[in-house]
Formats: structure tokens, C-alpha cells, sequence
């Protein structure tokens, strides 16, 4: 039996896909391993968004060849469309294919086998005609709505390696979900690189989100990563709805309106501000979590401290903080006052120690609460998974199953900056 | 990327020029803009879109930046170029459901200017008025071009204008309806401070749109 290895960076898009491509490979007869095995195929599902990411993709090439050289060695992702001249001329890796061939990736290994080599560019292009996850690497069953982005944020490469926006056509995301909760599925995660830009025949997001709050079954519904403009009334008239996660991922980028302004998002910091509040009134403990760009040219002290000061302000979940890195050919690649690395770094230091003290303090509020945790992970009789809210939640219990709900009474929280949530079955 | 042939040049100051490209079968949205450049070269810019929806020609607003790269070199593409055009981009765009009921204020800085020309080309039935902020008149481009009344000049650095100071300064001192829908497009510090100004007379943040001009 064959072996195959994945490496997944970056977004949650590309954890659906890759979820998708290794159940595929197992449906026809491939074994998963680790990445850190031998095996026949490795195929790394890149990220560009940073300079970060595209280090991290080239390690990953390196190691994959170091463990086997006579493997088949696929790139795809985020780097291959936007540096595939650089990945095409490395002898190591055999195919580097482009986000719209993605799909494909099966059919070359498969060919290849068979001993006919066929160029990436030959290859089906589809970014909806992905298979079932079931096989994958997460409980959770991601579901991808939406791809591209045509909002052009002056800092942002994605425009360029992921295209234009497109939209999945709202019977088939019906259908796809409805497969997977057949198959079980707990917990639905809605993915796309823009998903709130869904529109599809007069469907907009709201409509989408409100479709699969409607159909029947076991499940529960999460949206990944949202941009504050992606949604309406309706849309937040659906948060309380009780198949809905009280967890939102709204990219703030900055707390700056001038920074705001110049990486030309779609929404002002007091509009952001306004949308946490009105979440939060419907729901006072409701997860949201954070993008913050450190760094971005011309942002200055107060600036920066705008950003900790909406930081502070709006109690996030969690905060993700990314340092400002120039993307070639974007409209930031040309803006003058770039901001020092030196800068750069000791910004992120201090946004992370703000950060990692909101976080604490956010978990720690859920003592004394309850939980519904859908198991990712057991070991012995110790029970690893997430709760409505996307908090870890550890608790202990007797012939507990993976993806199944238990409900939770939170009792305690581990030390550390992202400290697990401990309790007891109810 | 589809390529477009240029059929005119139109210099409306030393440093600013229009360009009128054949439309093909290209379709925007008004408001929107490109990214433009000579056939085959990776040196592209983002140019908003000057002419209307409705016209059968394509048109940019363009001003030469000093050490610019691309604005150099368009200016000195000439009649039978042919130039790439990729897009069209963005969500500057007119509320449809608005356009007949409500009343608007554009208002630009320089070549911001260009996506509200296409807004009121398209529309030239909305009840409108153009605020356009520049340094001296001679950078207000093609303002004959707007109905009398509708086109409000400020300029900073001379006289000539209807108003001599910066648009920002006109906000402060004439006071906005509330009920009116504001588009702003031009450089941040302007559109920062507009939008402030415009918050306090009391118009929402829904009715206010804003492009960013760097």
C-alpha cells in the first residue's frame, strides 16, 4: 500500500482542501502517515500571506525531500501560484500546482504511477469539486462556500494567488452538508477565502447561513473567518439561532482608522466596534477572535496604540498577530514609511502579552459555566475537544467517543497563555 | 486580462492626462476601477475608472507621478497602443435602490475625482453635487463637464475656486443634511477628517462611502 503525507499552512480553506485530498487518497487505497514519515507522495498545501509563510513552506519542501528522495513531491497552495517559476525550477519537487488545479492533485499522483507525466496546467480546473472530508485531518467538517477575493487590500497577496471571487452554488453546499451530517458530521465549519462576498443567483451569505441552520440534524454550525462587512441584519438576527457557535472570527487588522483607511478595508474601527457591541448585547459572552497587522506602513505610536486600546476594549477571545511583511505587487509594496523590523517586533511583543492577558481572562470567566464539547481526542480516559464557544475543554470521563457532544461543566483553568478549560461531565 | 487599444489622449494639465481606450466587450460597475499597463510588461497600476457605464469607450484619469513607473510611461503611449486592462475591481459603486430617492455629496481630492465623473455620467439624473478639493484650478479636470451648480471647486493654494480652502474646511463651514448619502474618494488625511466632520453633522455611517487615493 502506498503512503501518503500532508502538510497543510495557513487558512482554513486550505484545511478543508487538504481534508479533502487525503480522504481521497485513502478512499483509493492510499495510507495516511505523518509528515515526519516516509512516504511514497508528500504533498504540501502551501501559504503566502507573509514572509513567515513562505519560509515555513520552503522548510517543509526541504524535509519532505530529505525523508524520501524518490517520493512524489507535490506543492500546492497559496505559493505555488505565486512562486511557481522558483518552485518549478527546483528539481525536488515533481508538480507544483496552482490553487484552480488543486482538485486534481489525486489524478497527477495516479498518473504518475502509471508512468505518464502531465503538466498541472493540463489538469481539471474546479475550485468547488472537491470530494467528502471524512478522511481528514479534523472532527470538525469544513465546507467551502465561497473562493477568491476582489476586495484588493492594499497589504493582501491572496487576490492574486486565489483569483477572482466565485461562489459554490447553494444546492450543492446544501447537498455537501447534508452528506456529511448523513455521514455523521457534528459540527459544520463554513469556508471560503470571503465568505461573507457569497452571492450566488441572488443568495448572499446571510441566506446561506440561515439555509443550513434550517436543515435537520445532529449538528452545529461555526463560521470561520469573516470580514466585518460580510453580513447584515439578518445575518446577525441568526446568532442566537440554536444549531448557530456563539464564535465569530472578524478580522480587525487595525485599531487605526487612518491605518484602516490606507490598507483600504471595507469597514472603519467604530463601525467594528459597533458590530462587537451589537453581537454582544445579544449574547454577553460571545467568542470573537482577531486578525491584527503589527507594523503596517506609516503606523505610528498612536496608531499602534489604537489598536491595543480596541484590543483592551473589546475583549477578544483570542488575538492572531501577524507582522507587517511586503507582498510583491501589492498596492503596500509601494507605500512609503515602511515600518522598522525592530519596531515591527517589539509591537508584536506587546500586542501578544496584551493579547495572551484578554485570552486568559476571557477563559477564565467561563468557570462555573457549562460547555458542549464535541471530542476531537482521547487518551486513556482524558477527553481533548471544543466547546460551542471554540475554547479547549479537557475533561475526564469513561468510554467517551470522538465526535460526539458531552456537556461540560467547566471547573478550573491550566496555567499558561492559552490555558485549557477543565471540567466535568455533567 | 484582455487587451485594449487606445483611441485618444487627452492632456488636461502637464502632469495629468485621460485616456480613452476602445471598450470591447469590457463591463463595470461604475465606481470601479483597473489595473492598466503596456501589453505584456508585470508593471501595472490601479487606475479608477473615468467614463460611464453607458459609454462605448473605456477612459482613465491619470496624473504622472514624479518617479512613477507606470504614469511615465502611459504618458507617453500614444493612439493604436494597445495597453492590458485587468478588472474590473472594487465596491465604490452606487446603491442602485438609492439612486432615484436620495440625495448625494461626492466628494474628491485630485484624481479622486474620476470614479464620481463616472458616477454622474452614468446617472446624470441623481440630485447630486461634486465637492472637488485641489490646489489650483487648473487641476480641476474637465468641470465644465458637470451640470451648472452641481460642481463646488475648493481650491487650497489660490482664489479661483468657489470656495478657497480645502473641502474639509467647506464641510466645517456648510454644514451636510443628514439625510444625504456621501461618497468620499481621494487621499486618506482628507478622507479621515471628512468622515469625522460628516459623523458630527450627524450622517450616519451607513450613507458614507469611502476609496482611498495613495
Amino acid at each position: 500500500m502506498k503512503k501518503v503525507a500532508f502538510k497543510t499552512l495557513g487558512c482554513r480553506l486550505n484545511q478543508y482542501e487538504t481534508d479533502a485530498l487525503a480522504s481521497q487518497f485513502q478512499d483509493k487505497g492510499y495510507e495516511l502517515v505523518q509528515f515526519d514519515e516516509s512516504a511514497d507522495v508528500y504533498v504540501i498545501n502551501s501559504c503566502t500571506v507573509t514572509h513567515q509563510s513562505d519560509h515555513k513552506s520552503r522548510n517543509f519542501i526541504n524535509q519532505a525531500n530529505r525523508r524520501n528522495k524518490n517520493s512524489v513531491l507535490v506543492v500546492t497552495g497559496c505559493m505555488a501560484n505565486n512562486a511557481k517559476e522558483e518552485l518549478e525550477s527546483r528539481e525536488e519537487i515533481n508538480y507544483v500546482v496552482e490553487n484552480d488545479q488543486k482538485t486534481s492533485v489525486f489524478s497527477l499522483v495516479e498518473a504518475h504511477f502509471d508512468g505518464e507525466i502531465i503538466h498541472p496546467s493540463k489538469l481539471n480546473a474546479d475550485l468547488f469539486s472537491y470530494g467528502a472530508t471524512d478522511k481528514g485531518f479534523h472532527t470538525r467538517s469544513m465546507i467551502k462556500i465561497q473562493d477568491g477575493c476582489d476586495n484588493f487590500c492594499t497589504f493582501c497577496i491572496i487576490p492574486s494567488v486565489r483569483g477572482r471571487a466565485a461562489s459554490r452554488p447553494i444546492q450543492d453546499i446544501l447537498t455537501n452538508i447534508r452528506e456529511v451530517i448523513s455521514h455523521g458530521a457534528k459540527e459544520i465549519v463554513i469556508t471560503g477565502v470571503n465568505i461573507g462576498r457569497y452571492e450566488f443567483e441572488g443568495y448572499q451569505f446571510d441566506d446561506v447561513v440561515e439555509q443550513i441552520l434550517n436543515l435537520e440534524g445532529d449538528f452545529r454550525l461555526r463560521i470561520s473567518s469573516i470580514e466585518p462587512d460580510g453580513f447584515g441584519e439578518k445575518f446577525l438576527g441568526l446568532l442566537n439561532h440554536p444549531k448557530m457557535t456563539p464564535h465569530l472570527h472578524l478580522c480587525l487588522q487595525s485599531g487605526s482608522e487612518p491605518v484602516l483607511l490606507q490598507m483600504r478595508r471595507m469597514y472603519t474601527a467604530k463601525r467594528f466596534k459597533e458590530i462587537v457591541q451589537t453581537v454582544r448585547a445579544k449574547n454577553p459572552d460571545f467568542n470573537i477572535t482577531t486578525d491584527i497587522i503589527i507594523g503596517f506602513p506609516n503606523e505610528g505610536e498612536e496608531d499602534f496604540s489604537a489598536t491595543c486600546d480596541a484590543i483592551k476594549e473589546l475583549n477578544f477571545g483570542h488575538v492572531h498577530t501577524f507582522k507587517y511583511s511586503i507582498r510583491k505587487g501589492t498596492r503596500a509594496e509601494r507605500m512609503l514609511n515602511q515600518v522598522d523590523e525592530r519596531i515591527k517586533t517589539e509591537r508584536s511583543e506587546i500586542l501578544r502579552n496584551l493579547s495572551d492577558e484578554i485570552k486568559v481572562n476571557y477563559r477564565k470567566s467561563f468557570i462555573g459555566k457549562t460547555q458542549s464539547v464535541l471530542v476531537e481526542k482521547i487518551e486513556g480516559n482524558i477527553a481533548n475537544g471544543y466547546g460551542e464557544h471554540y475554547i479547549p475543554v479537557q475533561f475526564t470521563g469513561e468510554n467517551i467517543e470522538k465526535n460526539q457532544f458531552y456537556k461540560v461543566k467547566i471547573t478550573s483553568i491550566e496555567d499558561g497563555s492559552d490555558p485549557v478549560l477543565k471540567g466535568e461531565i455533567i | 486580462m484582455r487587451s485594449h487599444k487606445v483611441i485618444e489622449i487627452r492632456n488636461l494639465t502637464s502632469s495629468t492626462y485621460i485616456i480613452r481606450m476602445e471598450k470591447n466587450d469590457f463591463t463595470f460597475k461604475t465606481g470601479q476601477y483597473i489595473t492598466l499597463g503596456f501589453s505584456g510588461s508585470i508593471d501595472r497600476r490601479e487606475y479608477s475608472i473615468y467614463s460611464s457605464e453607458n459609454d462605448n469607450f473605456l477612459e482613465v484619469l491619470i496624473k504622472e507621478v514624479e518617479n512613477g513607473l507606470v504614469s511615465k510611461k502611459l504618458k507617453r503611449c500614444k493612439t493604436g497602443d494597445y495597453l492590458d486592462v485587468d478588472g474590473p475591481f472594487g465596491h465604490f459603486s452606487l446603491e442602485e435602490s438609492e439612486i432615484g430617492r436620495k440625495k448625494f455629496l461626492f466628494i474628491a481630492t485630485g484624481t479622486g475625482i474620476s470614479p464620481i465623473h463616472s458616477f454622474v455620467e452614468t446617472h446624470p439624473e441623481m440630485d447630486y453635487r461634486v465637492l472637488h478639493g485641489v490646489r489650483i484650478e487648473e487641476e480641476a479636470y474637465e468641470k465644465d463637464s458637470y451640470p451648472n451648480g452641481k460642481y463646488i471647486l475648493c481650491t487650497s493654494r489660490e482664489k479661483s475656486g468657489d470656495y478657497h480652502g480645502r473641502v474639509t474646511d467647506y464641510l466645517l463651514k456648510n454644514p451636510i443634511p443628514s439625510d444625504t448619502v456621501c461618497y468620499l474618494c481621494g487621499n486618506c488625511h482628507m478622507i479621515y477628517e471628512a468622515y469625522d466632520i460628516l459623523e458630527k453633522q450627524g450622517i450616519s455611517l451607513g450613507p458614507i462611502h469611502t476609496e482611498v487615493y495613495f
